[in-house]
């Protein structure tokens, strides 16, 4: 494989993984709310966004495989030639948001689900539903902060 | 001063008055009632008190509620009152003038009769659903026996034969035509119709062959078929049923429509709700007073300002009642209302969101608010974003009347918007890099790592404010020598190690700063124990919690990420339109990705930007010196479900 073909590797993983992590995130907590939403449809607004919580671990996988081919040039002016050592640093470097956005996904999916269940009985908590997920977003944005400096970093 | 004094306040008053008080007291709505039963005093009255209950006005009220409530959502079911998105937020009432409200509070007598009508095209609605099924039944069991010719009618037992319907499962056709020509010959078998899984048949039969024919039709499981009360063939009943329910449905038009004509009704059933409901609150704050034959006492609290204001009101508009107030004794659970003026107030939804304070504490939101406007701006960062962000506020802040933590949040994020402009500007964001402007400052994209050593500066700093606004809090409750030890200690050894690890030439310095810090924790964090040994192993245990300081400002690096975040997906975005331009259909598809995918990104940015924001002054900021816990001021007044009154000048 060419280095150019490693770090597309990393690109690949970083959004798929970490994709994967927000789908089923989202999809359980879209499952709890409808059945909230049958009871009480203008919880509609609120559910919402506790549904759109564990959706961001997608997007900074997208980051940074936009990154990764913002750098190498398949966005842009011409493809680089990489070593390939440095398609294996391009792969490293998208390791910290792929696993982290899979595995913080799912869960901040479970924590926001149960907060559905908090904005059922106590619409006006909601605020404190929303912190619970975000103590797990935490470590997806320090992940993909390891993943940028990471990136930023390898020389080319 | 963010938290306002109480007074506490006792009404005595004349029985026959109570009412006239109750409603002078309910339109001013600056009093928080309290159960007198819950009072010290309580045993000083319990002898007095007269054991009546709010009772059975109370009931009536309630009846009534609850039959307006079902009105309404009756009408909810059928014609839903649609609510848009951001009235989901804010709850989305309706308008009425005080005079169109009286109007409508005078018509409720009427209730009972629209509940009636309700209730009448409530039943008939269940018949015709009910008789509607029972059609589609008959249909689905009359259909397989459409080709049959013979009247249903004249199916049945005659004197020498029976005839009847059947069904057969399809593997047994073949068995059970076998047995019946082997040994009951004299029959007529006709195949009427065939399913996936059964035959159905018309069959006639000898009456005296009926034992043998039983068994056969019992081994290969056959099943009667009947139709009872019905004449004519299969075919012409179908059509009669179809024909029934063509007019189930316009029936079911006709009583759509009357539950339409009952729709003009709802505003007067919403304002009477909301009447009633106010009402019943009423009757229930009855139950708090002190009562004799003749008399009642009632105890509240007050905001301080309002004092003169509910005076006054109980001079004039009263004849028996006396007021009287005091300042709160300590110990007593006094209700915490938050008033603070100009911008800040917009942040008291983030402090009300965590926790009303408690009395003792002071309120955090004119602490948390700059930092909460800094960190959202850096978060969000982008100019475009800034200003359309503040552009949607104002247009939602006009559009809808907002009133407590909905106005609060707009205004919040009214104010976010204008911080993510100054950042942008700082920054160099303006729709990503739509627009190629220099940024005032330094771009984070390219000096991330200057970017994380900002963040983590402007963290630590928002930790030690926190730590001050504690240490102030000690010194004022008289313990300075707290604010030395537990904050004082910790502000010289955190320092220290700062200077220690990033600052070279301060390093000797720094080093003994460590170590003078952390002495003083050693010696002073293990006061509360008992025995010099637990003294001292605790106040080396507590410099563990120096790995939480750490991971505090470590927390802030989501500044830049997020930062990051909102500034590369807007570049993405932008590339993404930029590699569809250039012919004509091109160039419409790249304004669509712009448009589409910029509101996008600026509805998970600033959502993002909102609750990490939060997130640090919740976790890292409140948990310096905050604890929450208070019980939040909610004073007896008007409180309305489906409408807004807007009070007329002419009173």
């Amino acid at each position: 494989m060419t280095g150019t073909e490693i770090a597309l590797i990393g690109a690949a993983l970083a959004v798929g993984l970490a994709g994967i992590g927000s789908a089923i995130g989202v999809g359980i907590v879209g499952q709890s709310a409808s059945g909230l939403v049958t009871e009480d449809p203008d919880k509609f607004g609120q559910t919402l966004l506790l549904q759109a919580l564990p959706g961001t671990q997608g997007i900074y996988g997208l980051l940074a495989g936009f990154i990764i081919m913002q750098n190498i040039g398949i966005i842009g002016d011409e493809l680089l030639v990489l070593t390939v050592p440095q398609g294996y640093a391009f792969l490293m470097a998208s390791i910290p948001i792929a696993i982290v956005g899979l595995v913080s996904g799912i869960y901040q999916g479970r924590v926001s689900a149960s907060a559905v269940g908090l904005v059922a009985k106590r619409p006006e908590e909601l605020g404190k539903g929303i912190v619970y997920a975000v103590m797990v977003e935490t470590y997806a944005v320090l992940a993909l902060l390891a993943t940028i400096m990471l990136l930023f970093g390898i020389p080319l | 001063m963010p938290i306002i004094e109480m007074k506490k306040v006792f009404l005595l008053g004349h029985r026959q008055e109570r009412e006239n008080i109750f409603n002078v007291l309910h339109d001013l709505g600056s009093l928080e009632m309290l159960d007198i039963k819950s009072s010290e005093a309580w045993d000083d009255f319990e002898a007095l008190v007269e054991p009546e209950h709010a009772g059975e006005a109370l009931s009536e009220t309630e009846a009534a509620l609850s039959e307006l409530r079902y009105c309404l959502d009756f009408l909810q079911r059928y014609y839903p009152v649609k609510k848009s998105f951001v009235e989901q937020f804010t709850g989305g009432k309706l308008d009425l003038s005080e005079s169109d409200f009286k109007d409508y509070i005078a018509r409720l007598d009427q209730v009972r009769e629209v509940y009636d009508s309700c209730h009448g095209a409530e039943e008939k609605m269940a018949r015709i659903r009910n008789e509607e099924t029972q059609t589609k039944n008959l249909i689905e069991e009359l259909e397989p026996w459409s080709d049959l010719s013979v009247p249903l009618e004249e199916l049945g037992r005659g004197s020498f034969t029976i005839m009847g319907l059947y069904t057969v499962p399809v593997d047994n056709l073949g068995s059970l035509q076998a047995s019946l020509t082997e040994k009951a010959p004299n029959h007529y078998f006709d195949q009427i119709s065939s399913g996936t899984d059964y035959v159905y048949f018309f069959f006639a039969g000898l009456t005296e062959e009926e034992q043998d024919r039983q068994e056969i039709f019992k081994e290969n499981t056959v099943s009667a078929v009947s139709f009872s009360d019905m004449t004519g063939t299969a075919s012409e009943n179908i059509e009669r049923q179809y024909k029934k329910a063509e007019e189930l449905k316009s029936e079911r038009e006709t009583v759509l429509k009357e539950i339409e004509a009952l729709l003009e009704h709802r505003p007067m059933l919403m304002a009477c709700y909301d009447y009633i409901s106010n009402e019943v609150q009423k009757h229930e704050a009855v139950t708090y007073l002190a009562r004799t034959e003749n008399s009642f006492l009632l105890e509240g609290w007050i905001p301080a300002p309002g004092l003169s204001d509910i005076e006054q009101a109980v001079e004039e508009k009263t004849e028996t009642a006396v007021l009287t107030s005091r300042d709160p004794e300590p110990g007593e659970n006094v209700p915490v209302l938050l008033h603070n003026q100009g911008p800040v107030e917009a942040y008291e939804v983030v402090t009300k969101l965590y926790s009303t304070p408690k009395r003792s504490e002071i309120d955090p939101t004119p602490y948390m608010a700059p930092f909460f406007f800094v960190f959202f701006g850096i978060c969000l960062s982008d100019a475009g974003y800034g200003i359309i962000l503040s552009l949607m506020a104002i247009y939602v802040s006009r559009k809808l009347k907002l009133e407590g933590m909905g106005k609060q949040l707009i205004y919040l994020l009214f104010l976010g918007g204008i911080s993510a402009f100054i950042f942008g500007i700082l920054f160099g964001g303006y729709f990503g890099d739509l627009i190629k402007l220099p940024p005032l400052w330094f771009n984070p994209l390219d000096e991330p790592m200057r970017m994380l050593f900002y963040c983590f500066g402007i963290g630590l700093f928002h930790v030690y404010f926190g730590m001050a606004v504690q240490a102030y809090r000690n010194i004022k409750a008289g313990q300075p020598m707290s604010a030395v030890y537990d904050q004082g200690f910790w502000f010289i050894f955190l320092n220290g190690l700062i200077m220690m690890m990033a600052l070279p030439e301060l390093a000797s310095v720094g080093q003994w700063l460590a170590v003078a810090g952390g002495a003083g924790l050693v010696l002073s964090q293990g006061r509360h124990q008992s025995g010099i040994v637990m003294k001292f192993m605790s106040g080396l245990l507590s410099l563990y919690n120096i790995t939480g300081y750490l991971s505090d400002v470590l927390s802030y690096s989501r500044l830049l990420a997020l930062g990051l975040a909102s500034i590369v997906i807007a570049t993405a975005i932008n590339a993404m339109s930029e590699m569809v331009g250039g012919t004509i259909i091109g160039s419409v598809i790249m304004v669509l990705v712009l448009l589409g995918g910029h509101a996008f990104n600026i509805i998970i940015s600033t959502l993002s930007s909102y609750v990490h924001t939060s997130r640090l002054q919740y976790i890292e900021f409140f948990s310096k010196f905050f604890e929450g816990g208070g019980k939040a001021f909610k004073p007896f007044r008007a409180q309305t479900s489906y409408v807004d009154i807007t009070k007329s000048e002419s009173n």
